[in-house]
Parts: structure tokens; C-alpha cells; sequence
């Protein structure tokens, strides 16, 4: 006879089991092991998870799913947590899953162009193992040097150059997965054509809560011939914007087109990321154009023709790799400059129509300066894609408050721009009880369809992506989201 | 026969204008009397609730491009047409994005977004196929190398579940993770989750260079395919053998295979390409109709005597796959991983075989089953004979998630209300 669930007889059980399982150094039960697992990367949401567990190989993880249906205890996929949204937070006291020892390259195949890998692997060692051939990864999100290919596939990550590119789900060609039940699947093929519904296409983005993949083989494409980056100097975000609508209108995809406010350059130009950009600049624009070089070397010439036109005071091409990544710097660097400034930074993450950014900024702005909040933007204006980023101290209750109320202001602006709140970070905790703002009852329940059928009982990943309670946000105040943040 | 109180529901639910009745037609075998054609997205959904609560069946279509495509329906007691969904909403140069309502037909689109400098990534085998029905039948057309699959296409999506509740998923915006990706799962389920209403569509720019060219081949060779596939601006690569050629270039001179290549892109990038197809392969300019002729060669019924298939394979062993089927008219396109082959069900060439107890039906699945499995894929019968694709699944043995499909079939339509039998297994 087992115990029964919730009692601390059946956590030992279970716990017993697990070990039973992996062995004893792959079950972390310990309050002080267990402390670095109760968030991801956004530090203000918390979970306790009962145990995490490491395991190496599928049959593994099956065998830990059906341990946990056994004794009644929830599961969360977690892979290296540098997610921004909450979605590898274990709530419910759930058994984290971690996928960070599942970590072999499989296979590089240069002639289907794919990489078969398992969850664990780093996204920037994907196309580390397909340089010799030519081929890479082409998703790289921020924080490339860290998260896993598993958790790209579970938020569909993005990156600077999703604008040509796309995101993870177009990267995707097939999936292995433990589903809910402790089943093991294999779903899609490397034709890319799907067997039957598009399975695939479903679990990609689905932020771990229909299973949890195990071995992904995805797609590879060619190392460019030829990267060209050109560094603009603007004198305000809205000349920059309008040189990011002439570059989109007349045809050209560059691999990437990022603006960085004149915030940031603040910010950037006085810490160690310091890329020398003129601290009087009022916005910078950061284009990568990459291909053949022959068409490279002609959509250099109408870029920077572009970017005069719309008002740049400047458009500097990097000459080599270095000045490349000084370039790159002025972009990057921004978490981290920003991040000097307090001990807590707040990475918001929305989409605007693109020709709607000027204006929407202009608003995010003066909300940040309404609730006297340091506030500043990096964003990947080619898609229309918002990072405003908030510098802060959590410890500072009053700070905090202004910090949630001026992100829900956010939201909101960019959904009556037409916006979505989510363009790579994934709702998670993070946004749930904002997903009212643009899904009605049906829209969500519709949502729920599919998330039965993988998981009737709501097993893996409880408590994320859709609102905590049925209450339309607008229509009940309490409800309004950051329930899970604990401000005294 | 649908008794005249339902009718009088039907009629109430989609409008006095949205429905027909006539002579039956025979539509993959069942025989349909009554067609709904709602004009607006609140009484498509009431024509749903309706069916729904009388227990109904709905054939759904758009023009009817694909409706051989699936297994007979198990049951279709209307026609539910989207042909007066028809529209495009919004078409935002600035953004390069359009709505557009279902039953649009792909061609006006085209047009649409062309005079602004900007063209929809769908590529259909006809101008009259509407974006609702090639978003549901999930197939790429030839310039699927470059355009990718119709889900690609796709920002956000209105559907009329089969409850009748209108749901949406997705935005207007290019980059989206606010909640499923539920478009993902509508687009190639064959109308069996869903009625699609709108879309939001990702536009991708004009080129602002084309050519077409053909190269006589020896044989089709998926090797010079797959090759030609990898050019920068490769957007059609189509490999026929000699049997096709000759449809594809009458004026050719007959014998040999043809590759049929489009590229598409920055002009040097198109020249340089266009040089090295000359050098390769002896590639010159092809006729403006040879797309059109490829696309006719696709989407043609094969009549009563053979059927059309379609097998998705490994890149590396699209070559093992042809091998298989060698000796039948075959058109590869190894830039989609995917190779095209008629089977005879008639006549003298099934005659002369008399294995699997000399049923040719049964012989030509048999054969694409191995040659599926000769290039780690599957196959999918697109057109044949009633008779043939009687008794058999066009879509081959259940892939491994079928379990999950019927789930899925279960949650969303569980009375069956829309297009039941057609998909995989019998969903």
C-alpha cells in the first residue's frame, strides 16, 4: 500500500523511488540543494519543488513521470532556467525535471542538414558540432551561451535574427517526448513533413506543459558566405523607426535590425560594455545583413543610402570581426549595464506592429517616468518586438509595486497597439492572468482542448500559461496579475 | 435525407441566402444535398451549433482544388462551403502583413499583394484555391523550398470550432508566444479540428529577380536535384522524369528527363546561380508557362485507371525511394524532401503484375509502402478512384502519435461533426 498523497510519508516514498531510479546523486532533496531551483531567470517568481532530479537518458525520465503520477505529485521540465517568464518554476510542490546531464550531441547529418540532440545541449554547442560542415543552429536567443536546445523548443525561443530567420518552431523537425502519462513518443520526421497533425508544431512554444521532450532533431542551414553589420547614429528612436520602415518596405530581410535607446546607451556607455557610441546619440540602430556576398555588398549600399535618408548621423560598417563585436556590444551589453544599476532587472518582453513602435515607445517611456521607475529599451525593431527593461531592487516594497504596475501598463499599450504581450519569453507565471487582455473564455478553453489531450490531469507543468482564476482581469482588480509575487 | 424541420433549423442558423439545396452530388462517395454557405464568421458558427445539435455531419470545402485529397468522409450529410467568407480585410504595405477571409481565392491575393510590392508565402496549385482550404490541406506547393509549409505562413488564425464557438489564435504580429500555437495544429488537419474563418498572413517582399529555367537530365537525379535545391536563390527545383517531361516542355526534344528550376531573389545572387545551372546542368531559359504546366501536373485527377502519391523522405534517400518505384512516372521535388510517383490500377502495366494476389490496388500501396520505408518516410495517396482508396487508409500506416490525434479529434469535435473518416486512422 502506498501513502497517502500530500503526506510526508508519501514524499519520502516517492523520494525513494526516485532514487531507486537514478541512483542516489541524481535526486537533490535538500532545502539548501533545492534553493537554485526556486526560480528561473525571472528571480520574482518562487517555487519549493519537492526534489529535482537529473537524469541522463529517456527511459529515465519516463520512469520518474510515472513515479510522480504514481504518488500523485505534478513534474516540471527544466533546462538550464534562463527562461524570463516563470515556466520552469515548480509550483504545486512539483518534482523538477532537469535536463541539463541529457546532453550529447547525437548526430550532426550534413547531407538531410539536421542535428539530432539531446534536451540538455547548450543552443550555441548545436551549431558548434555543425561548423565543420558548414551548417548551424540558427535560433540564438541572448542567452545562447547557456540555455538548452530543450528549453528553446519549450518557449520557441527567438533572437536577434528571427526577422530572417525565424524562431525555434521553424527549426524543429521532430521531437522525441515523455508525454504526461510516462509514454514515450516520437513525433514529426526529417522530411519536415508532419505524420498526421502537425504534433510537432504544438509542443514547440507550449512552455512544458505537454510533455517533456527528450531528443529534438532540428534543422541546420548554411554559414552565410558573407555578415555585414552597420552601427547608425540616430538623433531620436522615431528617425531610427523610420529607417527600420524604409529598410522593411523597400524588401530587404537583414539577418537583424535592433534598436537601442538612447537609455541604454546611458547606461551601456558607463560600464565595462562601454561600446564608444556618442553619449549625445538619440537612438542607435544595429543592422546584420547576411548571404551570398554578392548580394550582400548591394543591400550594404541601400541600408546605409536608407538609413541617411530617414536621418542617421552616422552609419559606421564594421571593418573585421572585433569592430563587429564592439558593435554587437552597444546591444548586448544592455542586460548587463542595465543590470549594474540595482540588484534586480526586470526584462519585459511585447510585439507592436512595427510602424506602431515610435509611438508605443514614447508611451512606455513616460509610464516608466510616471512611476519614477529606470526604465530603458533595447528592441528587435525589425519585428516589432519590445524589450523594456527595469532596473530595481526587490527589497525596496514600494519600488516593486511601481515596477508590476508599470509592466501591466505596458501590456496593455502594446495590446491596444495591436500588440501581443509575449514575443519570446512565453507567458509562464510571468503573464498568465494577463492572457484575458487578448483571449476571450472560448480562445482559452480552445487552449485547454489541446492541453487535455496531452495531460487530462494537468501533471506536467501545473499553474502556468493560462489565468489563475476565471475572472476577466478587467472586471476583477484582485485578480490582476503577479499573484504569485509577495510584496508585504 | 434530412428531414424538413432540420433543414428549417439549418436554414435559420445560416441564413436564408446560405442555403441550397439540389440533386445529390456524389463528393468522395457521399451522396450531399444541401449546401451551406455562410457569409460571415457569426453564422458560420451558428450552422455549426446547428449541425452540432442535430447530429450532423459537414463535407467543409473552399473551391474544392483538394477534396480528393483524405479518405472517404464516414458520414457527410451537407456541404459547408466557405466560398462566401470571401475577402481581404486588411493588406498593410507598411507592415507586410494581410487579413484574409477564408474563402478567398489565393489568386486575388496574389495580385492584391503584388501591386504593392509584396506577395503571400502560399503557393497553391491553383489561383482558385482558397486560402482556408490550402491552410487546411497543409500541403507546400513548388515554391515550398523558399515559401515553406502553409503553417509558416500563418500569424493568427479565427476558427469556428464544431460546437460553433468562434475562437482565435495568434495575432497580427510577426513574433508571437502568447499562448499555443494552435494555428500550427489546424493548418494540415484537413478541416477535421476546425472551420477556418481569417487569417493573418505573414507577406514576404517581391523578389526583385526571377528566372525560370529547364536542364535535360539524363534521369532524375536527385543528387543534381538536392544540389540545385541548396542554391542561395533556389525556389523551385522539380525533377520529372522522361514519361512527364514531355508535359512539362512540349517543345523539348523528348527522351530525356528535365529539371525545372526557379530562382528567385537578389538579381546578382539570381545571375550568379543562373551562371553556375548553366555550366552544371546546360540550364536555359524556360518558357513563362512551365510553372503553370508543372502545377497542372500536380493537381490533375489521374483518372479511373492509376493513382497520384505523394512520399515524404530523407533528403539522403529520396534517391533509395525512387529507386523503388522506378519504371512509374515520377517527379521529384528534393528541395521539399518529397517525390511525386502515379501507379497504375488498369490496363496493361497493373495487368502484367500479378503479385499481391493480382490486385493492382492492393499492389500499389504495397510498393509505396516500400518505397516510404526505402527513403525513412511515408506516403500519402492524393488522388485516386473512390474504389481504391475504399477499405484502405490514403495516408499509410499510423505514425506514432495517433493515439494523441484521436485525443485531439476527441477534445475538439466530438460528435464528428466535421469532415469524420477523412484524416489519418479514420479521424
Amino acid at each position: 500500500m502506498s501513502a497517502a498523497p500530500g503526506t510526508a510519508a508519501s514524499a519520502a516514498a516517492l523520494l525513494a523511488r526516485l532514487r531507486g531510479i537514478l541512483g542516489p546523486a541524481a535526486v537533490l532533496a535538500r532545502p539548501e540543494e533545492l534553493l537554485a531551483y526556486e526560480c528561473d531567470g525571472l528571480t520574482l517568481h518562487r517555487g519549493q519543488p519537492t526534489a529535482v532530479v537529473l537524469p541522463r537518458e529517456t527511459a529515465e525520465v519516463a520512469a520518474v513521470v510515472r513515479a510522480c503520477n504514481a504518488a500523485g505529485v505534478p513534474f516540471v521540465p527544466r533546462g538550464a532556467g534562463t527562461g524570463l517568464s516563470g515556466g520552469a518554476v515548480a509550483l504545486s510542490g512539483a518534482v523538477v525535471i532537469e535536463c541539463q546531464r541529457m546532453n550529447r550531441v547525437l548526430e550532426i547529418d550534413p547531407e538531410d542538414r539536421v542535428a539530432v540532440v539531446q534536451p540538455g545541449v547548450v543552443n550555441v554547442e548545436v551549431s558548434k558540432a555543425a561548423a565543420p560542415h558548414g551548417l548551424l543552429f540558427a535560433p540564438d536567443p541572448s542567452s545562447q551561451q547557456a540555455c538548452t536546445v530543450g528549453g528553446n523548443v519549450a518557449e520557441n525561443s527567438g533572437g536577434p535574427h528571427t526577422l530572417k530567420y525565424g524562431t525555434t518552431t521553424n527549426h524543429v523537425l521532430a521531437l522525441e517526448l515523455v508525454l504526461p502519462s510516462g509514454e514515450v513518443v516520437r513525433l514529426g520526421s526529417r522530411s519536415g513533413a508532419p505524420a498526421g497533425y502537425d504534433l510537432v508544431g504544438a509542443v514547440v512554444g507550449s512552455e512544458g506543459t505537454l510533455g517533456i521532450v527528450t531528443e529534438a532533431t532540428v534543422r541546420l542551414v548554411p554559414i552565410p558566405e558573407a555578415v555585414e553589420t552597420l552601427l547608425g547614429i540616430f538623433p531620436d528612436v522615431v528617425s531610427a523607426c523610420r529607417a527600420v520602415g524604409a529598410i522593411i518596405r523597400e524588401g530587404l530581410v537583414p539577418a537583424a535590425l535592433e534598436i537601442v535607446d538612447q537609455r541604454t546607451i546611458a547606461a551601456v556607455e558607463a560600464s565595462v560594455y562601454a561600446a564608444g557610441l556618442p553619449l549625445d546619440a538619440g537612438a542607435v540602430l544595429l543592422v546584420e545583413l547576411d548571404g551570398p556576398r554578392v548580394a550582400v555588398a548591394a543591400q550594404l549600399e541601400r541600408v546605409r543610402a536608407l538609413s541617411s535618408a530617414a536621418g542617421a548621423r552616422r552609419v559606421d560598417v564594421a571593418r573585421d570581426a572585433a569592430e563587429r563585436q564592439r558593435f554587437w556590444r552597444a546591444r548586448k551589453g544592455a542586460f548587463g549595464a542595465m543590470g549594474r544599476l540595482a540588484p534586480d532587472l526586470y526584462v519585459h518582453d511585447a510585439v507592436v506592429p512595427r510602424t506602431r513602435l515610435p509611438e508605443v515607445l514614447a508611451r512606455v517611456c513616460e509610464i516608466g517616468d510616471r512611476y519614477a521607475l529606470r526604465l530603458s529599451n533595447v528592441f528587435h525593431a525589425g519585428d516589432g518586438n519590445l524589450h523594456p527593461n527595469i532596473s530595481f531592487d526587490r527589497r525596496d516594497q514600494d519600488e516593486l509595486r511601481r515596477v508590476l504596475a508599470a509592466g501591466e501598463e505596458i501590456l496593455r499599450t502594446c495590446v491596444e497597439a495591436g500588440g501581443v504581450i509575449s514575443g519570446e519569453h512565453g507567458i509562464g507565471t510571468e503573464k498568465q492572468d494577463f492572457m484575458g487582455l487578448l483571449f476571450g473564455e472560448a480562445d482559452l478553453d480552445a487552449m485547454r482542448r489541446l492541453r487535455d489531450a496531452f495531460d487530462p490531469e494537468h501533471a506536467c507543468n501545473p499553474g502556468k500559461v493560462f489565468p489563475t482564476t476565471r475572472f476577466c482581469v478587467e472586471s476583477d482588480p484582485k485578480a490582476r496579475g503577479y499573484g504569485r509575487v509577495e510584496i508585504a | 435525407m434530412i428531414p424538413p424541420a432540420a433543414r428549417e433549423r439549418l436554414r435559420e442558423a445560416a441564413g436564408p441566402e446560405a442555403l441550397a439545396e439540389h440533386p445529390p452530388l456524389e463528393l468522395e462517395g457521399a451522396p450531399v444535398e444541401l449546401t451551406l454557405s455562410p457569409a460571415d464568421g457569426p453564422a458560420l458558427g451558428r450552422t455549426l451549433a446547428a449541425l452540432s445539435e442535430l447530429g450532423l455531419a459537414a463535407l467543409v470545402r473552399g473551391a474544392g482544388t483538394q477534396l480528393g485529397l483524405g479518405n472517404p468522409p464516414r458520414r457527410a450529410d451537407v456541404l459547408l462551403s466557405t466560398a462566401r467568407l470571401r475577402g481581404i480585410e486588411v493588406l498593410d504595405a507598411e507592415e507586410g502583413v494581410a487579413r484574409v477571409r477564408a474563402g478567398t481565392p489565393l489568386g486575388e491575393l496574389r495580385q492584391a499583394a503584388a501591386a504593392c510590392g509584396w506577395e503571400p508565402s502560399l503557393d497553391p496549385l491553383s489561383p482558385e484555391a482558397t486560402l482556408g482550404g490550402v491552410v487546411s490541406a497543409g500541403v507546400p506547393g513548388p515554391r515550398g523550398l523558399a515559401f515553406g509549409r502553409p503553417r509558416d505562413a500563418i500569424l493568427g488564425l479565427d476558427t469556428a470550432l464544431a460546437s460553433g464557438e468562434r475562437t482565435r489564435c495568434g495575432g497580427r504580429v510577426v513574433k508571437n508566444v502568447t499562448g499555443y500555437d494552435l494555428a500550427k495544429l489546424y493548418a494540415g488537419s484537413l478541416g477535421t479540428l476546425a472551420v477556418i474563418e481569417a487569417a493573418w498572413l505573414r507577406l514576404r517582399p517581391l523578389p526583385e529577380a526571377t528566372a525560370l529555367l529547364v536542364a535535360p537530365l539524363a534521369g532524375p537525379d536527385a543528387r543534381t536535384g538536392i544540389e540545385a535545391a541548396r542554391l542561395a536563390s533556389a525556389r523551385v527545383v522539380a525533377l520529372a522524369d522522361a514519361a512527364l517531361a514531355p508535359r512539362l516542355a512540349p517543345t523539348a526534344a523528348g527522351g530525356s528527363a528535365l529539371a525545372v528550376i526557379e530562382l528567385a531573389g537578389d538579381a546578382p545572387v539570381v545571375a550568379a546561380d543562373a551562371r553556375e545551372l548553366a555550366s552544371r546542368l546546360g540550364a536555359t531559359a524556360a518558357p513563362s508557362d512551365t510553372l503553370e504546366r508543372l502545377r497542372a501536373v500536380l493537381a490533375e485527377p489521374p483518372g479511373d485507371a492509376a493513382l497520384r502519391a505523394r512520399l515524404d523522405v530523407r533528403p539522403s534517400r529520396l534517391a533509395a525511394c525512387a529507386a523503388v518505384l522506378a519504371g512509374a512516372p515520377l517527379l521529384l521535388q528534393p528541395g521539399l524532401a518529397s517525390l511525386h510517383v502515379w501507379l497504375p490500377l488498369a490496363g496493361e502495366a497493373a495487368a502484367a503484375d500479378r503479385t499481391a494476389g493480382g490486385d493492382p490496388v492492393a499492389r500499389a500501396f504495397e510498393r509505396l509502402g516500400t518505397a516510404a520505408r526505402a527513403g525513412a518516410g511515408r506516403f500519402v495517396v492524393e488522388a485516386a478512384p473512390l474504389r481504391a482508396k475504399q477499405g484502405r487508409d490514403v495516408f499509410g500506416e499510423p505514425p506514432e502519435g495517433l493515439a494523441l490525434m484521436r485525443a485531439l479529434k476527441q477534445r475538439f469535435d466530438p460528435q464528428g461533426v466535421l469532415n469524420p473518416g477523412r484524416f489519418l486512422g479514420g479521424i
